[in-house]
């Protein structure tokens, strides 16, 4: 029996179950909240609290709201709020892992379909090169910082208000999401302070180069993602991991091939165990994608739920093949 | 000597040849000398036998390209609408012919593919080529080019990094791989496209499928099917009919699971089961393999470039446009390759080690052809990893001429011999 369901899953079909996986999320995190349903705001993927249906709040919004506090106030009683926060935060994630951002992000979601349109089109997807890569990966942890400094800036008198959740003005999901609910409003320039104008002029030019970004480079935004840095600084003692057995790999490279997010350890690390990377969005593409019977797997509590196997490896291949 | 061999092509017919006559010697060892070959053996047996017994063109009015190393990727010739023919040559008797070519002590493979290629030879007119796809490989290889190009013949040189580890070779390689792309549309005169190059990473991923259910089965224990028949077997794949071959490969895995469950096996339980790496076993050059199984010993897996270098790694493409299929294509026929060309041997001792615990191996026999210097130079480093996985490794150096044929028997039993008595103070 047991054999049988790990059989059905191996050869499963993983890019038809994560397309539905991430249409329903995203229903859910856009509309949801029309339900009357609310899970709390502590969310760690952009459930964007812009739009009006969302069912819970992104949890870098409360953060920033709450780091907008003096030193004294932080190490008494608004330092707990933070941390209550970011307990929750931590139940939620350490459950799933990073595949909040590969099946659940509803901005990953609209990656994926602006990147389906790409395909449609037939044209080839760019790539970072080695030293940009290497350089570019750093800002998703610089705007992490930023985004609790300048909170602590404003409570110390050193920022004006108007820079308040000054990631949110800058997050293309703030602007894009609402879209979804009918709602156009996050797509102006804020004139009533000169703060304002600047940060919501930075938002809608980033608006632009996400769209123009995500046509070009599958996950564009992904990479500077700052919830994806907060995710990786906790993702050690998740439940949910991407495992790999060095020992079976053959560095044949599919697995790279096939990764949106151009992580290279995935196909030439062969002595790390748990091999997610920081910039993993934990589609499992790399798993669907790997011949070798065992070399990578997916475990839940160290429980495997998906493994590289040959059979469904050939399986999926022959389908794409054919459908491409 | 150049007027006998012309006289001899013009008036002697094929099946009287010095080549041909090789070739049907070692058909009828690896035929008769085994009882109870697979019946979809055949298909292999009569498929040398017709192409180096008899001269008959498998591929006549198609354009037959020749590649020298597995690095040449099979997909993109098929995509170009040409025939890829790896012409890697085994005979002796055009190794002799090579042999005023190259200095003395160089590579048989090398100095019999110089051999086959030049005019004098009968097999150069089996199917007739004009490009020759060279990939920029070992030190004899890269030379043999020019001299292959003297002969009249058009040489593509492919360039291969001497690095595979780093991004910097990856992307040389990409681009290398790419230009032989753009470059096989003035070869061919078809373009590469998506559509065709679609239908042709199909293909061959198809005869890989079949492959690796091979590749599979010979783990069973007691081995199925011997190692002799599996070199007949992924040697066809060099010059076969793509789609002919899959389909003898198929029915050739569906009698062997018929002899799973009907208890039918191809070895005595007690034979050592061996590994067989390094040089190339290429027909009628089977000598050692054969050897080792008449000597009873069974070959249940081979890491060499004539089979499941060639055949086991399968390409994963995620988005179907020709640039990304190229740029996926190119990292499959680089990054898992265990040439020894290459500066690291890393990949290749863990893939070794790997095998000889999935096929349960008892040992190694590693096969260098002197003058081959990568393969002798990897040879401490390789037996030194094995011998700490517990698989004791036989190194055999050796080349095309039957003259060692004795030297190597004794040798060879000696080892299986000690096989089988470490496998009996185990118990």
């Amino acid at each position: 029996m047991r054999n049988k369901i790990s059989n059905y899953l191996n050869n499963g079909d993983l890019k038809r179950f994560r397309f539905w996986l991430q249409l329903s999320l995203f229903i859910f995190f856009v509309y949801g909240g029309y339900i009357a349903i609310n899970i709390g705001d502590s969310l760690p993927t952009f459930s964007c609290t812009y739009v009006d249906g969302k069912p819970g709040t992104c949890f870098l919004v409360p953060l920033q709201h709450r780091m907008v506090t003096t030193p004294e106030k932080l190490f008494s009683y608004a330092g707990t709020a933070i941390l209550t926060g970011l307990f929750y935060f931590t139940l939620w994630f350490l459950v799933f892992n990073k595949a909040w951002c590969g099946y659940a992000c509803p901005l990953g979601a609209v990656q994926d379909w602006i990147t389906a349109l790409r395909k449609k089109i037939g044209m080839p997807y760019a790539t970072y090169s080695w030293g940009q890569f290497k350089l570019l990966k750093k800002i998703k942890y610089i705007l992490l910082l930023l985004l609790i400094f300048i909170p602590m800036g404003i409570g110390s008198g050193i920022f004006s208000h108007d820079m308040g959740v000054p990631f949110c003005m800058i997050c293309p999901a703030r602007t894009i999401l609402p879209i979804f609910s009918g709602d156009f409003s996050q797509l102006t320039i804020d004139f009533s302070s000169k703060t304002k104008m600047i940060m919501t002029s930075l938002g809608m030019l980033i608006t632009g180069i996400f769209l123009v970004g995500a046509f070009v480079k599958k996950r564009f935004f992904c990479f500077f993602c700052p919830m994806s840095a907060l995710h990786y600084l906790l993702s050690k003692p998740a439940f949910l991991k991407l495992k790999k057995d060095g020992s079976k790999c053959t560095k044949c490279g599919d697995c790279y091939s096939v990764c949106d997010m151009q992580i290279k350890e995935i196909a030439d690390n062969i002595t790390d165990r748990n091999i997610l990377q920081d910039d993993c969005i934990m589609c499992f593409k790399c798993v669907a994608a790997c011949p070798e019977d065992g070399a990578l797997e997916v475990d839940f509590m160290g429980q495997p739920i998906f493994e590289a196997t040959v059979q469904g490896y050939i399986k999926r291949m022959e389908k794409a093949n054919k459908n491409g | 000597m150049d007027n006998q061999l012309q006289a001899e092509k013009k008036n002697v017919p094929f099946n009287r040849t010095h080549q041909a006559i090789e070739a049907e010697r070692m058909l009828r060892r690896i035929k008769d000398g085994f009882q109870d070959n697979p019946v979809a053996m055949d298909y292999f047996y009569d498929l040398y036998e017709q192409v180096y017994c008899k001269g008959e063109s498998l591929h006549k009015d198609e354009k037959v390209i020749g590649t020298m190393c597995v690095q040449v990727p099979d997909e993109l010739i098929y995509a170009a609408g040409g025939i890829p023919v790896r012409l890697c040559n085994g005979f002796y008797t055009d190794d002799q012919v090579g042999a005023e070519f190259m200095p003395a002590k160089s590579c048989s493979l090398v100095k019999a593919t110089l051999g086959m290629l030049d005019k004098r030879s009968t097999l150069s007119f089996v199917d007739k080529v004009e490009n020759i796809i060279l990939p920029a490989t070992c030190d004899q290889k890269r030379k043999a080019g020019s001299m292959i190009s003297e002969m009249g013949y058009e040489v593509y040189n492919m360039e291969v990094p001497p690095v595979k580890e780093s991004e910097e070779a990856r992307l040389y390689w990409q681009r290398s791989v790419h230009n032989f792309a753009v470059s096989l549309k003035k070869i061919t005169g078809q373009k590469i496209t998506k559509a065709n190059l679609k239908e042709a990473l199909a293909k061959v991923a198809a005869a890989q499928k079949a492959y690796r259910t091979l590749h599979n089965l010979r783990k069973m224990a007691p081995s199925i099917f011997l190692g002799k028949d599996a070199f007949m077997v992924t040697n066809a794949y060099f010059f076969d009919k793509i789609e002919n071959w899959t389909e003898a490969v198929n029915k050739l895995n569906a009698e062997l699971e018929q002899r799973i469950t009907e208890k039918i096996t191809a070895a005595q339980r007690r034979a050592p089961r061996l590994l067989f790496t390094g040089s190339p076993a290429i027909f009628p050059n089977l000598k050692l393999p054969v050897l080792i199984e008449e000597s009873g010993g069974v070959i249940v897996a081979d890491e060499t470039c004539s089979s499941s270098r060639m055949l086991y790694d399968m390409v994963a493409v995620d988005e179907y446009n020709t640039e990304n299929m190229v740029a996926s294509i190119a990292d499959n026929y680089l990054k898992p390759c265990t040439c020894p060309i290459f500066t690291k041997n890393d990949d290749r001792k863990r893939k070794l080690i790997n095998m000889a615990r999935d096929f349960a191996v008892d040992g190694v026999v590693y096969q260098a052809f002197s003058g081959c210097q990568v393969y002798q130079m990897e040879h401490s480093s390789i037996a030194k990893a094995l011998k700490a996985e517990g698989a004791p490794m036989l190194f055999v150096e050796s080349d095309y001429s039957p003259d060692d044929m004795g030297q190597l028997s004794t040798r060879i039993e000696a080892f299986i011999e000690s096989l089988k008595a470490k496998r009996r103070r185990k118990r």
